[in-house]
């Protein structure tokens, strides 16, 4: 009995819960909502959340305050850089990936250096970088957004190839496997979770803390481009703006999954559940016919209000 | 004893309260300077009458959204909401107003009423729910901006004349815009001699020593994001005096900005330390030194990112200069 | 003003800190225009004593009387209400604030919300004035943050007396002042006796006691054991009501090693430090003892590459770089932390992977752990160190004290070290996991490492030291060997070492 109370008490079950709640309110309101394909089509658009998410999870799990306000200007400049050098080529997908994750990785070295060695606090360094990025996004562009994504990529994210599901949907679960597996079995991953829980306590255990600081930023702006990139070859267009609004949605999956925002606590299924529940909510507000407006009220609405529920959990715990 | 009292009381003395207004920190003072001459240098009709009272013009809404950050950092907060109030400030002002001269106090008052409202939530989200302040203003960012989306759907909306021309207006010579940002400073001097800024900087400073001391700690916390949010509503009547009409997407930038002329203007952000004076200065060297960028002739699409890098720098040497504290 | 009943009463008073009884039915009685002593040796529970009158702990249980009427005292603000202040040796002072404006935070004066410094400076002025001797010329404008330690205690004092209490308490209010400074308090709390109000005075040094309180209570083990009158008291006789009757503790020696010196520190200075040397052998327990504070754990972390400090370690011969934790534990260096919450765990972390974050690396191939490896790991600590646990996957924050602590050991006997730091390695732990840790140390002096160990308990050292050294100010002042070692010994030894030399400005160096 405590054994099942203890389970439906999981951030990650609850949320589960919750998408299968949302998707079922969606059903009885308008029919063909949670039909198999309405289902799936949803999971393919919480892919590039869920792949952005990465990053920001492991960067909370960092702790120290850790968060990373440009992953969504990096995905969009990840999506730009790739979709302008492969130009609609599919031999070009490679070089066009590589360029996006090298830039992206030297823009996590300046977040995750500014971070450790001038002791910028987190949020204002990567607030700063959010203002680096965008300009350069407008360098690069010259404010003109010109980039086709190859069409083997399109077929990746929008066709149904792999067992009549969409291949990201396959990325996405490959990716959340190994970054499952890297929290849990591997020394960067116990270091992670240590300095995340007390930057002290892992200093006098021997961590390397500055080394894995730095490492949780490059890696959360690396699957910040892999995601923009996914997102291009949904949109197959590239826009300036187009994965900016993610970066909230990216914090409020990482909450909604339970981990805990001091850092320490939690794991990537949490935050892969949260993608999903923040996208299938956004469909079934827009197939209410729900304003712009309304819906970005309520993603404010829904962080705060679950940020209250386990920030109050965890002073229980203490 | 009432003697001898009068006579040590040291703070009476004018030498000494002047020393008490401390500018800001000396770096940002150099700051200033270079920033003025350089953008003197690089472009001369800066000086003309209508120079300056379009510069302060355009760095109104940053300084008072500097003042209202900088309340909020020096009592230990943070709100990355500011932007967003702004513009859902002005959008309640546009649709108030109706670009009726008659309306214009209803309109004001709109505008700080929804900074005190916006300012309330972030306020009670902080201190009564104890959420961390950086994640609980950037959710509530996203519920200020939503709701400036319903008032206002698209750029528009006619600002009445009276605001806009006020903003032109000058009284004896001085531009309106440079009054009104030493009426900001003159505010500020008279605000910081309340019980609730003294306990705001106290709170700021030590939560721990000041609840020792019967700082009321929790209402602290809370004053300092309705005065902030008071504030960002002004500025968003700056905003409508500047553009001559509404637009919800208007405080974009202006959160990151107003942080990032807080650090520049010496305010630890831990809280306690610093003056809005310095968060004026340094807000009047962020805007300054994108006035540089146009002059020197970069090219459009490079001015952002010459901005950003400025902002970083920025943020990089205050860190530098910062003492270095352990934890 | 005649009055059969004291000025302050508690009785009864009870606390429990988790697995700690910091006070069990401890008492005083304090009448008014006395200056009343609290005496106890480390961790009696004297502190918590005055924090239960200041309302800044909330006992399990009292009875608290003031001037005869039952009170209940739920916080600072209600103390205060009652004409109760308190000084701490941490100080509640709000360093961005001036000199003026601290004085009089929480009661400033003013109207309609705009404060008068022309009201504040008036209130001000007689008190700066007053501890001019002290303070020297601080003025109201002046910031905290630039005041020098013993300054700042001064200014907390003079926080204090503005809200003129009839019950003021002290704790360890003169530790960071020099002697002139002292005198000046003591002045000071002499005028309020006069005045008919009670001075609680908490203190360590014996020779502050003797010269200004009236009466003292003496606590041992958060007990009340004594009331006496201090001027028809000896000394020795206090030490000997702090220590009790001495029963013969049972001292747990090996032989006393005589190897190679395997830890050599030579003028290790840095923060509180002032020139430590340290010789140590293998197999040697040597342990830190004197007054809480006068560089124990410094020294502890400085050896660890902790904290920045300057000076010669070797380890077996070799030069030690004291750069960071890691490059020490890298030389078989291990340290158990004093503050096991916040150094020696990760609170939210299961117990395996506390075991296993010092020697991680070691066991894994190309970064990867294996899951087998790892929990076998784990497992033998916990059966090496008879670990009560339920699963390897629990947190460790549901370990009692003494589990989580052998967790500590464990997780550094893992890396195999030769020269093991334990700062009051059992703070918070009880009797039965006490005498496992001993054992744990007393083996591992056994395999050959040295053990350095710091102690908030007298007995402890006497129990599991082959030698004491006796730090004062951040030096080591006396050494105690084998025999000498005794509770007796130690407490004099930290009480009177710095009689001395008293007229050194301690809170000024100090910065």
């Amino acid at each position: 009995m405590t054994r099942v109370v203890a389970i439906l008490k999981d951030p990650v079950v609850v949320a589960a819960l919750i998408a299968v709640l949302l998707i079922a309110i969606g059903g009885i309101l308008r029919p063909g909502f949670a039909s198999p394909d309405q289902i799936v089509d949803m999971l393919r658009v919480a892919s590039f959340l869920g792949i952005i998410a990465i990053g920001q999870t492991i960067v909370v799990l960092s702790g120290g305050e850790g968060i990373d306000l440009s992953v969504g200007t990096v995905a969009t400049l990840g999506a730009i850089l790739a979709s302008r050098t492969m130009a609609g080529d599919d031999a070009l997908i490679v070089p066009g990936v590589l360029l996006a994750l090298g830039v992206a990785a030297l823009i996590g070295l300046a977040n995750g250096l500014g971070i450790v060695l001038l002791r910028i606090p987190p949020f204002v360094m990567t607030l700063g970088m959010l203002g680096v990025v965008g300009g350069l996004i407008l360098v690069v562009t010259g404010g003109r957004a010109d980039g086709r994504a190859a069409p083997a990529l399109v077929s990746l994210v929008n066709g149904r190839d792999v067992l009549g599901l969409p291949g990201i949907l396959l990325v996405w679960i490959v990716l959340g496997v190994v970054v499952t597996l890297v929290l849990r079995r591997t020394v960067f991953g116990a270091r992670l979770y240590a300095i995340g829980t007390s930057r002290e306590a892992a200093r006098l255990s021997g961590v390397p803390v500055r080394r894995v600081t730095v490492s949780a930023y490059v890696l959360s702006s690396l699957f910040a481009a892999l995601g923009g990139i996914a997102m291009v070859g949904y949109s197959q267009q590239v826009f300036l703006n187009l994965a900016d609004d993610l970066t909230l949605p990216s914090i409020a999956a990482v909450v909604i999954g339970g981990t805990l925002v001091a850092g320490g606590v939690g794991g990537y299924l949490g935050s892969a559940v949260g993608a999903i529940v923040l996208t299938v909510l956004t469909s079934l507000l827009t197939t209410l016919a729900m304003p712009e407006w309304a819906r970005i009220v309520v993603q404010g609405v829904v962080l705060i209000a679950l940020l209250a529920v386990y920030g109050r959990q965890r002073r229980l715990r203490s | 004893m009432t003697a001898t009292a009068t006579q040590a009381a040291p703070a009476t003395s004018f030498v000494d309260r002047v020393r008490g207004v401390r500018v800001a920190s000396w770096a940002t003072a150099a700051l200033l300077v270079v920033a003025v001459v350089a953008a003197i240098a690089l472009q001369p009709n800066l000086l003309t009458p209508y120079g300056v009272a379009s510069t302060f013009a355009t760095f109104l809404p940053l300084v008072l959204v500097a003042v209202a950050q900088a309340i909020v950092v020096i009592g230990g907060g943070l709100d990355l909401s500011a932007g967003a109030i702004v513009a859902l400030s002005s959008v309640v002002a546009v649709q108030t107003m109706r670009g009726e001269d008659g309306l214009l106090l209803v309109g004001v008052a709109a505008a700080v009423a929804t900074g005190v409202a916006c300012g309330l939530v972030n306020g009670l989200v902080v201190s009564r729910l104890r959420l961390q302040p950086l994640i609980a203003t950037f959710a509530s960012a996203s519920i200020f901006s939503g709701l400036a989306l319903l008032v206002l759907p698209t750029p528009g909306g006619t600002v009445p004349a009276v605001l806009t021309g006020t903003f032109r207006q000058a009284i004896a010579t001085v531009p309106m815009s440079v009054l009104l940002v030493v009426a900001v400073v003159l505010g500020w001097l008279v605000l910081r001699r309340t019980r609730v800024l003294r306990h705001i900087r106290a709170t700021g400073g030590d939560p721990a020593a000041s609840y020792a001391s019967l700082v009321p700690v929790q209402s602290s916390q809370l004053a300092s994001y309705v005065l902030s949010g008071a504030i960002c509503g002004l500025a968003g009547l700056a905003v409508l005096g500047n553009a001559g009409s509404g637009d919800p997407f208007i405080g974009g930038d202006l959160a990151l900005n107003s942080v990032a002329a807080v650090v520049v203007g010496g305010i630890a952000l831990r809280g306690g330390i610093g003056s809005p004076i310095g968060a004026i200065a340094g807000a009047i060297i962020l805007a300054l030194s994108s006035t540089i960028l146009f002059s020197i002739g970069l090219p459009t699409s490079w001015r952002a990112l010459a901005a950003g890098v400025v902002v970083i720098l920025a943020l990089a040497l205050s860190a530098l200069g910062a003492p270095r504290r352990r934890r | 003003m005649t009055t059969t009943s004291p000025l302050v009463r508690l009785s009864g008073v009870h606390k429990r800190y988790g697995g700690v009884q910091a006070l069990r039915d401890a008492s005083l009685t304090a009448a008014g225009g006395e200056v009343h002593g609290l005496l106890g040796p480390n961790g009696s529970g004297k502190s918590t004593l005055g924090k239960v009158l200041a309302g800044s702990v909330r006992p399990d249980a009292a009875e608290i009387a003031l001037a005869g009427e039952p009170v209940r005292i739920g916080s600072p603000r209600a103390a205060a209400r009652l004409g109760i202040a308190a000084v701490y040796q941490q100080l509640s002072l709000v360093p961005d604030l001036s000199v003026g404006h601290n004085l009089v935070l929480g009661s400033e004066p003013g109207r309609l919300g705009f404060l008068s410094d022309r009201a504040a400076a008036r209130r001000v002025a007689p008190m700066l004035e007053r501890l001019a001797p002290a303070l020297g010329d601080v003025r109201f404008d002046d910031a905290v943050r630039d005041l020098a330690p013993g300054q700042q205690q001064i200014v907390e004092i003079g926080k204090a007396l503005l809200r003129q209490p009839r019950v003021l308490i002290l704790d360890e209010a003169t530790a960071s002042l020099h002697r002139d400074q002292v005198a000046l308090v003591f002045e000071i709390v002499r005028e309020l006796r006069e005045g008919g109000a009670t001075i609680l005075f908490v203190s360590h040094r014996l020779d502050e006691i003797t010269e200004l309180c009236d009466r003292a209570t003496i606590l041992r083990s958060g007990v009340t054991v004594a009331e006496t009158s201090v001027p028809d008291t000896t000394p020795d006789e206090i030490v000997r009501l702090m220590v009790g009757d001495v029963q013969a503790v049972e001292r747990e020696h090996g032989d006393v090693p005589d190897g190679p010196v395997r830890l050599r520190v030579r003028g290790l200075a840095g923060g509180a430090l002032r020139g430590v040397d340290l010789d140590a052998r293998g197999g040697e327990i040597v342990g830190l003892g004197g007054l809480q504070g006068q560089g124990q754990s410094e020294l502890l972390l400085a050896l660890f590459g902790a904290t920045h400090a300057t000076g010669e370690v070797e380890v077996d011969g070799e030069p030690v770089r004291l750069a960071s934790p890691r490059t020490a534990a890298s030389r078989g260096i291990a340290l158990v932390p004093g503050d096991r919450g916040t150094q020696g765990t990760l609170p939210a972390r299961p117990i395996q992977e506390n075991l296993a974050i010092a020697s991680i690396a070691g066991r894994s191939r190309v970064g990867v752990l294996s899951s087998r490896r790892e929990r076998a790991a784990a497992q033998s600590m916990v059966d090496a160190l008879a670990i009560k646990i339920g699963s390897l996957a629990d947190p460790i924050s549901s370990l009692s004290g003494g589990n989580a602590q052998k967790v500590v050991f464990g997780k550094w006997l893992l890396t195999e070290p030769s020269v093991v730091l334990l700062d009051d390695p059992t703070k918070g732990v009880d009797v039965g996991a006490k005498a496992e840790i001993y054992r744990i140390v007393r083996s591992l002096a056994d395999q050959g490492a040295t053990v350095i160990i710091n102690s908030s308990e007298d007995r402890e050292l006497v129990t599991v030291c082959d030698r004491v050294l006796v730090l004062f100010e951040g030096a080591v002042r006396a050494t105690l060997v084998g025999d000498e070692i005794t509770e007796e010994r130690l407490v004099q030894a930290a009480l009177r070492i710095g009689e001395g030399d008293q007229g050194a400005p301690a809170g000024e160096d100090a910065a």
